[in-house]
């Protein structure tokens, strides 16, 4: 009982930490609202390390999955002739007065998976892992397609949390 | 430039839903950016949201947090 109140003070915390960083990764890329894309790369900064330790265990390199958005970004915008670099649109970063918190829809979709995912895994505490579970487990969007820019097969991802999760646990 | 009807094809729905996206990120970005200039080299918000073809209260409220106070009071009306 008392290690159940503890585990979800501790996934409160982990959760603030996320979508503040989170939004700090969109406002990075000059956007206002964060996608699953930015709590990817939020869920590299918490402290647990799992996120980063899944990535490599997969043969990734976490630090590369930032390059990796804007190169599925140059990607898309080739596919209709526009030549990226040949425009004057690199990401600023924005500052948000913003009081009350908000995603963008796939963010949204990262925070219920998580909410879903952690009532099946109520002995553990909330991970960088389930984040990269959640977007592992995504058919579409600019998480996945930065994903496969870098050459992360989603499955072997969704292996190495597993592994990942298990050895937090052991 | 290519031909924008045919590319990305229309039997990859996939990829042509990344380009609106990527597409929308590059407005976004040209928006922001643009706007910060103008506002830089003195027009106003009215000015501004007349040229987005927003109101100005969109147009303050999207882009005011962005932009350096000094330069967004110097010229501006609000």
């Amino acid at each position: 009982m008392f290690n159940r109140t503890r585990l979800r003070f501790r996934d409160m915390k982990t959760i603030k930490m996320l979508i503040a960083g989170a939004d700090e990764q969109a406002h990075g890329s000059g956007e206002d609202k964060p996608g699953a894309e930015h709590y990817l790369l939020s869920a590299f900064n918490l402290s647990d390390g799992s996120a980063r330790r899944v990535f490599e265990r997969s043969g990734a390199d976490p630090d590369k999955f930032r390059d990796a958005i804007e190169e599925q970004y140059r990607d898309a915008l080739s596919s209709v002739g526009i030549d990226d670099d040949a425009i004057d649109a690199d990401a600023e970063l924005i500052t948000s007065t913003k009081v009350l918190h908000n995603s963008k829809p796939s963010g949204q979709a990262v925070m219920k998976a998580l909410y879903a995912l952690k009532q099946e895994d109520k002995d553990r505490p909330l991970l960088g892992a389930h984040v990269v579970a959640v977007v592992a487990g995504m058919e579409y969007g600019v998480a996945v397609r930065a994903l496969r820019a870098m050459g992360v097969d989603q499955a072997c991802l969704a292996n190495a949390v597993r592994e990942e999760l298990e050895s937090f646990h052991s | 430039m290519s031909d924008i009807k045919s590319l990305p094809s229309a039997d990859d729905p996939e990829q042509a839903l990344a380009a609106v996206v990527a597409l929308r990120v590059m407005a976004e970005r040209l928006e922001r950016k643009a706007v910060r200039k103008a506002i830089e080299q003195g027009w106003s918000w009215s000015q501004v949201a007349e040229a987005l073809g927003v109101t100005k209260q969109a147009a303050h409220k999207r882009h005011a947090a962005s932009i350096p106070k000094k330069k967004a009071v110097k010229k501006g009306d609000r």
